[in-house]
């Protein structure tokens, strides 16, 4: 947050920085530049800071430069603009700054020149050799009346000279006239001063001087613009006497004169001092205008640079998020830094990015709910007992369900794209071929809409399909052919079903309508028999005899018919139980084997077939039926032979028992195998032909499944599967048969 | 009467800055080491003595003296004359702390007409004159008896420092000549400090 904030004022930040430097070094500049104390304490540090300056601008302007050409080379976001900018103006900037460089320094040289100029200093070198001429001679004039004065004195004695000084220093003028002996000390002074003090003892010059015998003279500046004559001289000089003893006066030089002089001094001197200062001050004007020039010019540069970069941050922003739009990141948000035609721009881009996400979110919203409704489609379509098959215009298919691959028993996700011609040719001996074949047959007739019942010939028997096929409609504006949706529903247990119930309710009225008057007709028969048979004799006794055995008899058959409809026509409930199907199988068999000596039973059991969970009497039912169907078709065989079979299968979702019985007998025909499981089917003379009816309806309601087929070695084979343990599925399937079974009722 | 004037440079800060100096290598040491100003220059001996609970500085410096600066003068130049004197109270972790800091200025000058050499003290009307630079030179290295410090500002239990340090410079140049010509002005040379502990 902190970071990004930085970042946001990063270029206030700066500026503040760099203006709150030049400020500062501005204050050290006036300060330094008004007190020379300040200058002496800072001088150091403003040069290292001056210098350290410039190089920490020239490093900051490399690097801006740097990443200015890094930037162009790698044709980044701006940089062209910013280059261009800077070319543009950065010689606006500098070209300026070098004409008024070299502008200053031309003036400088001719400036400096002009105060320097050969006349002021013979000017002054002349006036202040008339200064001197002038000062010299007042000098001699006053040395010679003090040399005469004192060879005035050197006959004298201390005492007569004393009362000398005072009459001379009065007609002299003088400040004050000493007389020394040859050591330094005072005989005796006379002084214009009111107060009196001892004269200072002469200096060494002027010992020196006298000590040679020679006199002295010297001109003695004093402040503020006075001048002092002193000069001395051996009373013994004038006459070339061995008397050290000398005269040491002391003149002012008339303040007419002093001031004068004093003026040519200060104005020598101070021209001579500037003198001194021209090449320092021209070297230093020039350093300090190449300093300045290279700070300002390495600012303007860098704040040329940093100027452009700041003006094309925003176009930066724009190209950086327009690149991003354009791959697809629509999130991009760019700063508004300004409130301008830039600030505006980019608040058009920030909108434009904003309605162009809200687009993609309602587009991606409504492909969402498409690929929703399509899944929900897709599992309707996958939890439909219907198969359903979807054709597009060109016969080619785009959709098939998993009930299509159960009816038609082939995997049809493998053949999604695939032409209905190359379907046609495909799935061989499974209902998919004929199935195919039909449609296209239809198609060809133009047939696209259409409902109708389709029967197949299957290995398993008959199959009957309720195929129901309507054109794809498709939208107004679409300029594609419509497709086909097919939808279709394997009825085979439907029609079984139906016929079941149908012949059931024939056994129930049946059983019902016959089995009542069989009785009387029974008892009526054995009345005569009785009644007759005892009185008649002959041939009439004899007819008597036979008509009620036969009445009798027949009757017993039509009472055992009339139990077997209904026996069928009877749904008994089941009662469900654990037991071994491979010692159920085992002890059927071996009551069927004493019956046909010349019938072999062939028992092959599955060890891995445990138990099942199935009702007993009714398996038992199954395997007597079954048995009982194939001890009956070998009974012409003259070796007959009947294998029997378990064997544990492993479905996807549970575990089956799957019983077989073969015989090798005449088989089933062509006729009856069609129809091998419905009632009143037959090919024996006195068979009901309602075993395999009863064996299929107790499999059904077992939640199993049989099919009748011959074998290819010849005679018939009767394969059934029933569920192992899931009692559950059993249950529902029974239900469902049974409401089934309600309905049709 | 002597002038007395504040200076707030240190010996620690002007080594360290001559350090800086020469690491950075920005600019010739030109100032310090100047041509004018060439010859020995050195504070030959100094010491301290008290009298009256007043410390009194006493010091013999030894000028440069050379040919330019003998024909500088007589063109007119005038040149300061600095002695600096700073006291420091010795601190064991941090650094030392200066009791007092103080530097007496004197000009040296030319006077033309009378063709003798001027000195003067810094703010003051009083002057010296000397027919020779020499003569001049030797008054100016004299110093004595320069009251610097009190008994009442030294602390008892703790150590104390004295360095003295010479300096020249041109002189009579107005403050802002002075920033002008301070990259290329070498009549600017200052001595080594002079350092020994003040004994009480």
């Amino acid at each position: 947050m902190v970071a990004a904030s930085l970042r946001r004022y990063r270029p206030i930040i700066q500026i503040a920085l760099w203006s709150t430097v030049g400020i500062v070094a501005l204050v050290l500049l006036a300060l330094t530049s008004s007190n020379s104390a300040q200058f002496d304490t800072w001088r150091l540090w403003v040069l290292i800071g001056s210098v350290a300056g410039v190089i920490v601008l020239a490093a900051l302007l490399a690097r801006k430069i740097l990443q200015l050409l890094r930037n162009y080379r790698q044709f980044a976001p701006g940089a062209r603009l910013t280059g261009r900018t800077v070319l543009l103006f950065g010689p606006l900037v500098v070209l300026p700054l070098v004409i008024v460089y070299l502008f200053s320094l031309e003036f400088l040289n001719r400036g400096v020149d002009s105060w320097f100029r050969v006349e002021v200093r013979q000017g002054l070198t002349d006036a202040l050799a008339l200064s001197r001429s002038a000062l010299d001679l007042r000098m001699r004039e006053v040395a010679e009346r003090n040399g005469r004065f004192a060879a005035s004195l050197s006959s004298l004695s201390d005492r007569d000279a004393l009362l000398r000084l005072v009459d001379e220093r009065r007609d002299s003028g003088a400040l004050e006239i000493v007389l020394y002996d040859a050591g330094g000390r005072v005989l005796g002074a006379s002084t214009a001063a009111l107060t009196l003090t001892m004269p200072a003892a002469p200096d060494e010059e002027v010992m020196r001087q006298v000590s040679r015998g020679e006199p002295f003279v010297s001109l003695e500046p004093q402040a503020p613009g006075q001048y002092l004559i002193r000069t001395a001289a051996p009373l013994g000089h004038a006459i070339g006497a061995s008397d050290r003893r000398f005269v040491l006066a002391v003149h002012e030089v008339p303040p007419r004169l002093a001031a004068l002089a004093e003026a040519v001094q200060t104005s020598y001197s101070r021209y001579g001092n500037i003198d001194l200062l021209r090449e320092p001050l021209l070297d230093g004007f020039r350093l300090t205008l190449t300093l300045v020039l290279l700070a300002v010019m390495l600012a303007a540069l860098y704040g040329a640079i940093f100027s452009a970069q700041l003006l094309f941050k925003p176009i930066q922003d724009l190209m950086e998020g327009t690149r991003a739009v354009a791959k697809g990141d629509l999130g991009t948000r760019l700063p508004l830094s300004t409130r301008d035609e830039m600030g505006f721009l980019v608040q058009s881009f920030n909108d434009m990015t904003k309605r162009l996400r809200r687009a993609r979110e309602e587009a991606e919203k409504n492909q969402l709910a498409v690929e929703n409704e399509r899944a929900r489609l897709a599992a309707i379509l996958a939890r439909l007992s219907s198969g359903v098959m979807v054709f597009d215009h060109a016969g080619v298919l785009r959709t098939a369900n998993e009930a299509a691959d159960a009816i038609l028993g082939q995997k049809l996700a493998d053949r999604i794209g695939k032409p209905l011609h190359e379907l046609s040719q495909d799935g061989d001996g499974s209902l998919l071929q004929p199935f195919v074949k039909l449609l296209l047959k239809r198609f060809a007739e133009q047939h696209n809409d259409f409902r109708e019942q389709l029967d197949f010939q299957a290995p398993g028997g008959l199959r009957h399909l309720m195929c129901a096929c309507v054109p794809l409609a498709l939208e107004a504006d679409s300029d594609a052919l419509p497709g086909h949706v097919v939808v279709f529903d394997d009825i085979t247990a439907l029609l079984t079903a139906q016929r079941e119930a149908a012949w059931g309710e024939v056994a129930r009225r049946l059983a019902h309508e016959i089995k009542n008057p069989l009785t009387p007709i029974q008892l009526s028969a054995e009345r005569m028999r009785r009644r007759y048979l005892g009185v008649m004799t002959g041939q009439d006794a004899e007819v008597i005899d036979r008509a009620t055995r036969t009445i009798v008899q027949q009757v017993e058959t039509m009472k055992r018919m009339v139990n077997a409809f209904s026996e069928y026509a009877r749904a008994p409930e089941v009662t469900m139980s654990q037991f071994s199907l491979n010692q159920l199988v085992s002890e059927v068999c071996d009551l069927y084997r004493p019956q046909n000596r010349a019938v072999t039973i062939e028992v092959d059991l599955d060890p891995k077939l445990e138990s099942i969970e199935a009702d007993r009497g009714r398996v038992r039912q199954i395997l007597n039926n079954l048995l009982a169907n194939s001890q009956e078709a070998l009974e012409h065989a003259a070796t007959g032979r009947i294998e029997v079979r378990t064997r544990r299968i492993e479905g996807e979702s549970a575990q089956f028992a799957e019983i077989v019985v073969a015989d090798n007998g005449p088989g089933f025909t062509r006729e009856i195998l069609d129809r091998a499981f419905d009632p009143y089917v037959t090919s024996k003379p006195r068979g009901t032909g309602l075993g395999l009816a009863i064996v299929r309806k107790i499999v059904e309601e077992h939640g199993g499944d049989i099919v009748a087929g011959n074998r290819a070695s010849g005679g018939a084979e009767l394969r059934l599967t029933l569920p192992l343990l899931d009692a559950g599925r059993m249950a529902a399937a029974r239900e469902r048969r049974n409401e089934l079974r309600k309905e049709l009722a | 009467m002597i002038g007395l004037k504040s200076v707030a440079t240190r010996p620690f800060r002007v080594r360290l800055s001559v350090s800086l100096w020469a690491l950075l290598a920005i600019v010739p040491a030109a100032p310090l080491w100047a041509d004018a100003l060439d010859g020995q220059f050195e504070v030959r001996s100094a010491f301290i003595n008290i009298s009256s609970d007043v410390y009194l500085l006493h010091a013999d410096v030894q000028y440069p003296l050379s040919d330019d600066m003998r024909q500088a003068l007589t063109d007119g130049a005038s040149l300061d004359f600095d002695l600096q004197a700073a006291v420091f109270r010795e601190r064991r972790y941090w650094f030392d702390n200066d009791v007092v800091n103080l530097t007496l200025r004197r000009q040296l000058s030319f006077h033309s007409v009378s063709n003798r050499y001027i000195v003067k003290e810094a703010g003051q009307e009083e002057q010296r004159s000397y027919a020779t630079v020499e003569a001049a030179l030797e008054d100016l290295g004299k110093v004595e008896a320069w009251p610097i410090l009190t008994k009442p500002q030294l602390t008892a239990e703790a150590n104390y420092r004295v360095a003295v340090r010479a300096s020249v410079r041109r002189g009579k140049l107005n403050d802002a000549l002075r920033v002008i010509l301070f990259w290329t002005d070498d009549w600017q040379r200052s001595s080594e400090w002079y350092e020994w502990s003040l004994l009480r």
